[in-house]
């Protein structure tokens, strides 16, 4: 299905959006996409599709593919396999300078150049487009962002935030159908991070734009998308909303990416796992198992009186939340997060403790390694 | 060593002025390179200069000193000689440096696209030349441009032409062996200038709409303005003021400002003319300079941004 599917064509790709009605209101398609360099296989099976308004995040750690995936989408690199399309048209042979998207450079890659509005027209002028739709199209545009003041500045008399602003302004005035952002924050330093994000993700929302992100930062790509699709390895692992990649990551490699984990052996019979607080879990997996909780889904209690018990090794309060380390009597470290007003005291190092599982259903089970 | 120096006041004295030079501010580490330059340039010129608005009458091995005149400037602003041979010299300048920019900027360009190794042989290439000296670069052209050179070996071989075309002692051998001779000198600054841009740039252009020449015109070729603006300044001076070409691939007949000098003193022992030329050929070079300096300072003026 791969090859044929990268030879259709226009019409033919329209067919196939009707066949699979969830992808008929997508804007941009990705289908089994495929690169490689020279031998190394940088991506493969790569399958998106993403609805109109929707911001969709690359997440995973460099090297994992998502720049890749960002630059084949784009059209600075051609594909080995696969196919890409927008609103249902063949993207593929659409050159990189008449592909309806946008992008966002890590570096924002402003024209030093030229002027904040000279920037931000250039595409328009590139259109060919006359002189006072430019200048018209330019104001709003700055408007939008907040920088109508900064029209006449060069580049390099702005901040690293403003500097962002114009980048994306200079997308957004040629109206692209998808906006690709390249770690758009990380030359920003994290004070301003924080309110860039949420800047940044209203902006786009407000504007209905079709968005895809890529970051190696769960954090970010826990604030700013409607989906995350973690990769490894040119390999997308999961594809889900926010809260179910952390609630339940689909495999042992998400769960580790994406915020803290405890993992430790369990066997599973009957299809359910017995974990080692007593509580049980169900699973479709037999045999030898590995089991997950977050941090904050175990519950302390001072001394011991349960099946799971341990000794604190470490602990340290983190603004509203105590993390502490726990050796169990397996041997095994396990994270635990509670919240300080839980707790009447804080616990020491060395303190005898009793573990139990919050939500036994939040905990995941993986095939043993 | 601290205790002797503090007993010598003369060490003392020295040792603070060597602090000056090696780390002071301002002028103070320059003043090493200004001594010099006074004494082997900024004396010697003021003493041909003197030498042009000076009346000396040597009259039976006695000098006579008249004092000052203009006349020896007044002669060579009304002798046509003189307005051809520097008009000649701005012209191969200017055409010179035209050259150098044409051939010059699609190599730095094949830099700025190339890969690693294209970057490296560019590099060699570029430099190799610089390693031989010019008059040895020139010798080389006239075993090209010759009678029997390569050229016209082939051209005749070929069947192209049946007598050797003449080429060396004309003005097209003059203009071949200056803008490849200074050539590196373009591009040089050009790849320093480009090499250090952020390729994403590029992919911003095209992103946005703009094609391959869009991207140069608009983006690459005003980005590489202050490569370009010392390329440009550095090519001119060397071809307005060279002598070794002209001379040789020129063939002795071929009068450009520096041979006019060089006539002047070495064989007519005319100093006072040849100081009022150098004066001449002087001041016309920082006119240009100049003005290639004022484009380059508004083209640039970007690059000045963050102090503003």
């Amino acid at each position: 299905m791969d090859a044929s599917l990268a030879e259709l064509s226009w019409d033919e790709m329209a067919g196939v959006a009707q066949a699979a009605p969830a992808s008929a209101t997508s804007v941009l398609q990705v289908r089994d996409l495929e690169k490689r360099f020279g031998g190394t296989v940088v991506l493969s099976d790569c399958t998106i599709d993403v609805a109109e308004g929707e911001i969709v995040t690359l997440l995973g750690p460099s090297g994992c593919g998502k720049t890749t995936l960002l630059r084949c989408i784009a059209g600075f690199w051609e594909p080995d396999g696969g196919a890409i399309s927008i609103d249902g048209r063949n993207a593929l042979p659409i050159p990189v300078n008449r592909r309806p998207v946008g992008v966002v450079f890590q570096s924002y890659a402003l024209f030093p150049h030229m002027t904040v509005a000279q920037n931000v027209g250039y595409g328009l002028r590139m259109r060919g487009v006359p002189k006072r739709q430019i200048a018209e199209a330019v104001a709003r545009i700055l408007d939008t962002v907040a920088l109508g003041a900064f029209a006449d500045r060069w580049p390099a008399q702005l901040s690293g935030g403003q500097q962002q602003r114009v980048a994306v302004a200079r997308v957004l005035v040629l109206e692209p159908r998808v906006l690709l952002l390249d770690e758009p924050f990380s030359a920003l330093d994290a004070k301003l991070r924080g309110a860039m994000q949420m800047d940044l993700r209203q902006l786009i929302k407000r504007l209905g734009i079709t968005a895809i992100f890529v970051t190696h930062d769960q954090e970010e790509a826990l604030i700013m998308s409607d989906r995350i699709a973690v990769m490894r390895q040119g390999r997308i692992e999961q594809i889900a909303a926010p809260e179910e990649v952390f609630d339940h990551p689909a495999t042992a490699y998400v769960a580790d990416f994406v915020g803290a984990s405890n993992f430790w052996a369990a066997s599973a019979e009957n299809g359910k796992v017995v974990l080692s607080d007593g509580s049980t879990v169900a699973t479709k997996l037999t045999g030898p198992v590995r089991a997950m909780s977050r941090p904050h889904n175990i519950r302390l209690e001072a001394g011991h009186g349960g099946p799971w018990t341990g000794t604190i090794t470490l602990h340290r309060p983190v603004g509203p939340l105590v993390d502490y380390v726990v050796r169990t009597m397996d041997g095994i470290d396990i994270k635990v997060s509670a919240l300080r007003q839980e707790q009447a005291r804080i616990l020491a190092d060395g303190a005898e403790v009793t573990l139990s599982l919050r939500d036994p259903s939040l905990c995941a089970i993986y095939p043993a390694d | 060593m601290i205790a002797s120096a503090q007993q010598n006041p003369l060490t003392r004295l020295g040792s603070a002025t060597m602090d000056k030079l090696l780390s002071g501010r301002g002028v103070w580490p320059a003043v090493p390179a200004l001594i010099a330059l006074t004494v082997v340039a900024v004396i010697p010129f003021g003493i041909l200069l003197s030498l042009g608005f000076t009346d000396i009458l040597v009259n039976r091995g006695a000098i006579s000193w008249n004092g000052f005149t203009l006349d020896f400037l007044t002669n060579a602003l009304t002798d046509t000689l003189y307005w051809t041979t520097f008009r000649r010299s701005m012209t191969l300048a200017l055409t010179t440096t035209a050259l150098c920019f044409l051939f010059g900027y699609p190599v730095a360009y094949l830099f700025l696209v190339g890969g690693a190794w294209t970057r490296r042989l560019i590099l060699i290439l570029t430099i190799a030349p610089l390693l031989t000296s010019g008059i040895v670069r020139t010798y080389a052209w006239l075993v090209i441009l010759g009678g029997r050179g390569v050229v016209n070996g082939t051209l005749m071989q070929l069947g192209v032409i049946d007598q050797p075309l003449r080429i060396v002692n004309t003005h097209w051998a003059v203009l071949i062996g200056m803008a490849q001779i200074h050539l590196p000198v373009m591009i040089l600054p050009l790849i320093a200038v480009l090499a250090r841009q952020d390729r994403s740039i590029e992919e911003a252009s095209a992103n946005l709409g703009a094609s391959r020449l869009g991207t140069l015109r608009h983006v690459i070729l005003p980005m590489s303005a202050p490569g370009i603006g010392t390329g440009t300044a550095l090519v001119f001076t060397l071809s307005y003021t060279t002598f070794v070409v002209p001379q040789l691939l020129g063939g002795g007949n071929y009068l450009n400002a520096a041979t006019m000098i060089y006539e002047q003193v070495v064989f007519s022992l005319e100093w006072s003319k040849g100081a009022v030329s150098s004066l001449i050929l002087m001041l016309t070079c920082l006119v240009v300079l100049a003005a290639i300096a004022m484009v380059t300072n508004h083209l640039t003026r970007w690059t000045r941004a963050h102090d503003a």
